[in-house]
């Protein structure tokens, strides 16, 4: 917390920018500000534990206000944590030195489509779905869908490189944004022009795309968009097991197919997610692709991958697996009494790594995060030509509080560590937050001296969400 | 609700990534995590395991929510929030933590039985007697057509005896008690309640119909929650208008309609599609969807005491409600609640007319009239 005087001078100051309407002490709003969808957050607050929360919230409405707000926050030295939906996995938002949180739901403005370009001019404050649903109207898609899209932002995209369901075909957030407008700390505002590619030095936009409002706060980017296509096919495969899912995956992405869709789950998630509905093997490995095209195009995808899983011992399952779980695909993210009834965590750890090394961090992980007690299930998805990630799922249920949060941080090292060992990278798509932070250096190993000195020039003061990305973390 | 229930369905929503939250109308209004699903869980799931009281932010967070049960809609685990949100007001309200913003409309209530101030006897100042027809109904007019939207009251009562009904309208009806009821003063609307009972027993009459579907599901669903009967059947007007359909002529109306769906009417009561039924069949226009629409519609922001705590948030919903029928190229928005009129009529220009049902029906009927003469 940042003591009682500064508190004040900068809540007024702030007030003097964007009017007091709009800047809070608030601790009831501050504390509702500083929830996210971090399970272990949510556990504590299940558990009447009080999550770390701000001293100041301001909801800025446009940049220039962004601008004034972080050159008062550099002048004062406050900590400023940029908030977008609050929809993130790891705590990426959780203001653990207070200070002030910029929320960002205000700049909620779609600026323009351009029909010629196919691209998207936006603020950083949408929300995913409102976004999607705009350009629907226009024939588009952002292409853009992950699970949280009801609730997450477009900033927040952004911030953490995330990824959607269909990121196989169209891409991730960092593959569809053209331009982007940023604030650093000292308030001056940065502008990446729109252009599908340059090569006028390095693509400074990427600098900031992940960086999780440590070197800056994002407030409007360029996206692509994509027409809606014509026909979307689903098809589903059950594997006698990973190893000739993975090696059917890689096959058809050879053969110069793109799945809009493609996971492929492990015996257990098979068991937990497939077999409630489908008659399934036990220890069988079930697959969901789709595919976004033409009708053609699609007819022709879709035989041809069949034809590859079949020769690689799968057996068909038709559409329904597939189309079960495009409908169904946000119903497993509400809550269960069973997930939320006494001391009991569920967590994803998503890491991403080459075909090679795939699935060795695959058992590596499981039977590490298994002898911390976790009960681990997989899914493999997010594919791509040279590799892809994959959804390590636990669950803990522990007597008392502090025995969860102990063997919660026990099963995310023994995970975190399995996956390094391997070779496997932390994360593809949810980011760092403080669920990574701490392994941040040993994860990009010599180059985080140089995320360091760009921090070290952006940011001097160590104002921006400190304690994130292994960086800034205060005495 | 009982506790075990209350306190399991605050830990799920509180639990929950935020998977309705598109569909708050608070949220929009305030573009913060606060007047939300979501956050008046945790505050409420604080409170309930001891970790946090109700501050008075807190309890202005509570007052923040439409009860429209949007979010209801969207939620897989069936979390009732704006019974939770109705049940924590009441409990409020025996604590004496209401925000004092309420005073005037409780006060209004019980000393003139309706929440706008107005002396009750001119309720019925819109009325002109007249007989002639054969069937007896009473029209429950309700406070918002009454007082602030009496040109429904009088569409309403003349498209009735257009139909054949002779139209009883009662000089003492008083509110329906369901401002009274969402903002947690319980003893108090049953006052109203009781006395509306009485009356309304001791008449002699086919049915009982109103054109409010705040009125209509007090009437239907609140009343015999708290033990209170009425001999009579209770009718919405759009169900009966769609019942008497023979009896409307069919006009040939060209532009483009949209149908605004009140909280009350479709989601509380699941009454959908007998508006629409209503309007084609008038109108011979097929009704245009906005984008949200019968149970998923947004509420138009009037409810639930919020525009009486918070006008401007308010009113930034009803403009959005606007804007959702704008989107769909609408000239003409009817909906089929006074009060959603009212608000509606209020925040849109002079590029969309705004319509309750009788009024677009009547406007129908007349301009057929006009026609043939």
């Amino acid at each position: 917390m940042i003591g009682a005087k500064r508190k004040t001078i900068a809540a007024e100051r702030i007030a003097g920018v964007i009017g007091n309407d709009f800047v809070t002490i608030h601790e009831t709003d501050a504390l509702l500000t500083s929830v996210d969808a971090w399970p272990l957050s949510l556990a504590k607050i299940r558990a009447g534990e009080l999550i770390p929360f701000a001293d100041i919230v301001a909801y800025p409405h446009n940049v220039e206000e962004v601008s004034q707000i972080l050159a008062i926050c550099s002048e004062l030295e406050i900590p400023v944590t940029p908030v977008g939906g609050g929809a993130g996995s790891c705590g990426g938002i959780i203001p653990v030195y207070g200070g002030l949180h910029l929320d960002l739901k205000r700049m909620n403005r779609i600026i323009g489509i351009d029909h010629d370009s196919m691209v998207v001019r936006v603020e950083a404050g949408v929300v995913g779905i409102d976004l999607e649903e705009h350009v629907n109207r226009f024939g588009y898609t952002t292409g853009h869908t992950p699970t949280s899209l009801r609730a997450s932002n477009v900033g927040g995209f952004l911030a953490t490189r995330s990824g959607g369901s269909m990121s196989s075909l169209y891409g991730k957030i960092e593959d569809m944004t053209l331009g982007l407008q940023v604030v650093i700390p000292d308030g001056s505002i940065i502008e990446c022009k729109a252009v599908p590619r340059h090569s006028v030095g390095p693509d400074l936009k990427q600098v900031f795309i992940g960086s999780e409002g440590t070197l800056g706060v994002i407030t409007e980017a360029t996206l692509q968009l994509f027409p809606i296509p014509e026909e979307r096919r689903f098809r589903s495969m059950c594997f006698p097991d990973i190893t000739s899912g993975l090696d059917a995956i890689r096959s058809i992405f050879r053969a110069g197919i793109r799945p809009s869709v493609v996971r492929l789950y492990d015996e257990t998630d098979t068991a937990m997610s497939i077999a409630p509905h489908f008659e399934v093997d036990d220890e069988s490995c079930m697959l969901l692709l789709a595919f976004d095209g033409s009708r053609e195009r699609v007819a022709l995808d879709e035989q041809q991958s069949a034809n590859i899983c079949q020769a690689h011992g799968a057996q068909d399952y038709g559409d329904g697996p597939s189309r079960r779980w495009w409908e169904h695909r946000y119903d497993m993210y509400y809550p269960s009494k069973f997930l939320t009834s006494g001391y009991s965590i569920a967590d994803t750890i998503d890491v991403v790594a080459t075909y090679d090394r795939l699935e060795r961090v695959y058992w590596s992980m499981k039977e590490a995060m298994e002898s911390e007690g976790a009960i681990v299930l997989c899914h493999f998805s997010h594919m791509y030509l040279h590799g892809g990630s994959m959804y390590m799922i636990f669950f803990s249920s522990q007597p008392d509080a502090e025995s969860l949060w102990s063997t919660y941080e026990r099963i995310w090292h023994a995970g975190i560590e399995a996956c390094h060992k391997e070779g496997g990278v932390m994360s593809h798509q949810h980011g760092v937050g403080l669920t990574r932070s701490t392994y941040t250096e040993d994860e990009l190993g010599s180059s985080f001296h140089v995320l360091k000195m760009i921090k070290q020039a952006l940011d001097p003061k160590g104002i921006m969400n400190p304690g994130k990305l292994g960086m800034g973390v205060q005495k | 609700m009982d506790s075990e229930q209350y306190a399991d369905q605050i830990r799920l929503c509180a639990s929950c990534p935020k998977l309705c939250r598109h569909v708050c109308p608070t949220f929009s209004a305030w573009r913060s995590n606060a007047p939300t699903p979501h956050g008046r869980a945790i505050l409420l799931h604080y409170e309930a395991v001891g970790a946090r009281n109700l501050d008075d932010r807190a309890v202005e967070v509570i007052y923040q929510c439409l009860q429209c049960s949007h979010c209801l809609t969207w939620c897989i685990p069936e979390v009732d929030i704006a019974s939770i949100v109705e049940m924590t007001r009441e409990r409020l309200v025996s604590e004496d933590r209401y925000p004092s913003g309420l005073d005037r409309l409780k006060q209004s209530v019980d000393a003139n039985h309706n929440p706008f101030g107005e002396p009750h006897g001119t309720r019925t100042s819109w009325y002109v007697t007249e007989g002639g027809e054969v069937t007896r109904i009473v029209y429950f007019t309700g406070c918002t057509a009454s007082y602030r939207e009496q040109s429904i009251a009088v569409a309403t009562v003349e498209l009735l005896r257009s139909i054949g009904y002779q139209v009883l309208v009662l000089d003492d009806e008083w509110c329906c008690g369901s401002p009274l009821l969402r903002t947690g003063f319980v003893p108090d609307a049953l006052v109203q309640a009781e006395h509306n009972v009485e009356v309304l027993n001791s008449i002699d009459a086919e049915a009982i119909v109103a054109t409010c579907p705040g009125c209509y599901k007090t009437l239907v669903k609140d009343y015999p929650e708290h033990g209170l009967s009425i001999r009579i059947p209770v009718r919405h007007i759009s169900d009966l208008l769609d019942e008497k359909l023979s009896a409307l002529d069919e006009s040939d109306f060209s532009e483009v309609i949209t149908y605004h769906d009140p909280c009350h009417l479709g989601r509380h009561s699941g009454v959908y599609d007998a508006p629409r039924e209503v309007i084609r069949k008038i109108s011979g226009v097929e009704v245009s969807e906005m984008k949200r629409n019968r149970e998923n519609a947004t509420c138009c922001g009037n409810g639930a005491g919020l525009r009486t705590l918070f006008p401007d948030a308010a009113k930034r919903i009803g403009s959005s409600r606007i804007q959702d029928a704008k989107d769909v190229g609408a000239r003409v928005l009817v909906t089929s609640c006074p009060f959603c009129k009212n608000m509606l009529k209020g925040q849109a220009d002079e590029s969309l007319d705004v319509f309750d049902l009788p009024e677009f029906v009547l406007g129908m009927t007349q301009r057929l009239n006009q026609k043939d003469e």
